[in-house]
């Protein structure tokens, strides 16, 4: 890694760990991970299951919080924070991608991606329609704006839930397998976005996926193995022939 | 604020847009509040009927150790006595002929009186149509009350019969005291023939008088005039004497006040565990609201908004359906010649309501408890 990168992080990781107790059995799966993203870098996490890739999505997304060890995102250690401020970071900073979409089932696209923006009180509804507008024409969507989830193929679902994740314009936008439910094309298209957001519009995307022509579409991609970095590698070449399961 | 009302509004999608399972809930949330506002109609009818307030200035002249019209009998010259006494404003004499002296859901009252003192005994008779020349001008004519009209269908110029009486109908009449929407006023001579207890006797008389805090002193008057003579009287306020003689009826009224509590309680458990199902079956999509950057206070509310929604609703329908059921049907309990009127109010339908929401909001508090303490991480792994 080199110094310019450290000094432009814009999330850092130091001695990161988490721990917790299944039944009688201690597991592991992050220890004292060192990592750190530049500000609007597009990031692959690959490795095997159990492998601790989403265990770190979920610390970076502010959804679950470290055991040990410092998580320090665009200037804040959101490691210390309370829950109640973590969730207020979340709403303001982190959009989430999931797999499986998980759009709310009765509520529209449009209806979808506004729910983060019902969290700001200050944004009339005008300000939320705009922006909603916004988001779902970035991800091509704009005609299937009163379409329930039933209605929509798997690949405008999960554009809709990226739009759902940049309506309130966070930096950090984490995604866990976001093409792993769709067809090759789809896929594709996803990526695309994803690398948009990252290259025109600035956003830190971190992914996880095991899929390596995902990571293709990454700027950096690294590998974990049983709660470590175990390869770092600025060409997605480097690591196509490493073990997924 | 704001955002409270955002909450609101998605709750309002949640119980509108799972229509089957909000429809059932709301089914049974009106069932229970029906009940509730059923029992609760009857229980404030009667306290209008019997809890003697500061604008009731009845008394009723009764004979002594009687408890039935039809062996209440007391002499018509009776009058002028009583209307000498001191506080006494106004008397009239009533014959009064049942079709059953016992408790009934349709009791005919015939009350016979002098068709010259109706008036002037009652002046807030409000004719709603017909015309009082006419009652005063045929012997065999009623004046029939609005209660009384509607439960049988009657208008001016309809003929009926009832315990061997057969009268015409020439008006329908409206009135502040509830007994008199309820029964047939006739010509007192009339009466006392097609009843065949004769001239010169009559049931009961009552007595205005000035003002309620002369009710206990006028009527110890009255009976101390009267309790040396062949017939002695017993006189009380007229919503005491139907709070004695309809004693039994009374008790069976207010043991319908359980099955209130018991529709109350059913509720409650209705919506608190339709409440618990949908926190149960909505894990992941709470932890998808957390993930956005809802709080878990804002998911619990979420609940409790659905809860108030669906009491609401249901309570809403309940007491509406509830009123329109006792306003259509007009039932009216009769004992002893005296009846009570089973009256739908705003009051009671407000009460129904108000209990409704009341309850969705309790009934929440614990689902709203289990839908927001569920950890994010753990509950997206669910399904």
């Amino acid at each position: 890694m080199t110094d310019s990168l450290k000094d432009n992080s814009y999330i850092r990781c130091r001695k990161l760990s988490k721990v917790y107790q299944k039944g009688k059995i201690t597991v592991t799966p992050l220890e004292n991970l060192d990592l750190d993203v530049r500000r609007g870098e597009f990031l692959a996490l690959m490795g095997p299951s159990g492998s601790g890739k989403t265990t770190l999505l979920n610390l970076i997304a502010g959804i679950d919080r470290p055991t040990s060890g410092n998580l320090d995102i665009g200037g804040e250690d959101i490691a210390s924070f309370s829950r109640g401020k973590l969730t207020n970071w979340r709403a303001r900073h982190c959009g989430y991608i999931f797999q499986l979409y998980h759009l709310v089932p009765i509520l529209t696209a449009y209806e979808n991606v506004e729910l983060p923006l019902l969290l700001d009180s200050q944004l009339s509804r005008r300000d939320r329609r705009e922006k909603v507008l916004a988001a779902l024409e970035l991800v091509s969507l704009s005609d299937r704006a009163d379409h329930r989830p039933t209605e929509l193929s798997g690949g405008q679902e999960q554009r809709v839930a990226i739009a759902r994740a940049i309506v309130a314009d966070p930096g950090l936008i984490v995604a866990d397998e976001p093409t792993g439910d769709l067809d090759r094309e789809s896929g594709d298209q996803i990526l695309e976005l994803l690398r948009e957001l990252s290259g025109t519009h600035e956003k830190t995307i971190v992914m996880v996926t095991h899929d390596a022509r995902a990571a293709d579409a990454a700027e950096r991609t690294l590998h974990l193995d049983k709660g470590r970095l175990v390869e770092k590698s600025f060409s997605p070449a480097s690591i196509e022939s490493a073990p997924t399961s | 604020m704001k955002r409270l009302l955002h909450l609101a509004n998605l709750a309002f999608k949640q119980v509108t847009r799972h229509r089957i399972r909000t429809l059932l809930t709301i089914a049974g949330v009106a069932t229970g509040i029906f009940l509730f506002t059923a029992v609760e109609t009857m229980q404030s009818s009667l306290r209008i009927a019997t809890e003697v307030s500061a604008g009731d200035t009845t008394l009723v002249v009764y004979r002594e150790n009687r408890f039935c019209p039809l062996t209440s009998r007391l002499p018509e010259h009776y009058l002028g006595e009583i209307r000498r006494i001191e506080g006494v404003r106004e008397a009239i004499p009533i014959q009064i002929v049942v079709n059953n002296c016992g408790a009934s859901l349709d009791v005919i009252a015939f009350r016979g009186v002098p068709p010259e003192d109706l008036e002037k005994y009652s002046p807030d008779l409000e004719m709603l149509s017909g015309s009082y020349a006419d009652w005063t001008a045929r012997g065999d004519a009623a004046l029939i009350g609005e209660n009384f009209a509607a439960r049988r269908g009657l208008k001016p110029g309809d003929q009926f019969e009832a315990v061997g009486v057969r009268v015409s109908v020439a008006g329908i009449i409206r009135s502040s005291q509830a007994q008199d929407n309820n029964v047939a006023y006739v010509h007192l001579s009339f009466l006392q023939q097609a009843s065949r207890l004769g001239l010169g006797t009559v049931t009961q008389f009552n007595v205005r008088v000035d003002s309620s805090d002369q009710l206990e002193s006028v009527a110890e008057r009255i009976d101390t005039v009267f309790a040396s003579d062949t017939d002695p009287t017993d006189t009380k306020p007229e919503k005491a004497f139907f709070a004695k003689t309809a004693r039994d009826l009374i008790d069976i009224i207010r043991f319908t006040r359980w099955i209130g509590f018991g529709a109350v309680l059913a509720v409650l458990g209705l919506v608190a565990n339709a409440l618990l199902l949908i926190a149960r079956g909505r894990v992941k999509e709470n932890a998808i609201l957390q993930t956005l950057g809802f709080p878990r206070f804002s998911v619990g509310v979420l609940m409790v908004w659905e809860g108030i929604l669906l009491g609401f609703l249901g309570g809403l329908s309940g007491s509406v359906i509830a009123a329109l059921f006792f306003h259509l049907n007009r039932f009216t309990f009769g004992n002893e010649g005296l009846t009570l009127a089973l009256t739908p109010s705003i009051e009671v339908t407000l009460t129904g309501l108000f209990l409704a929401i009341a309850l969705g909001l309790l009934a929440s508090i614990w689902p709203a408890w289990v839908a927001c303490r569920n950890p994010i991480v753990s509950s997206l792994r669910q399904g």
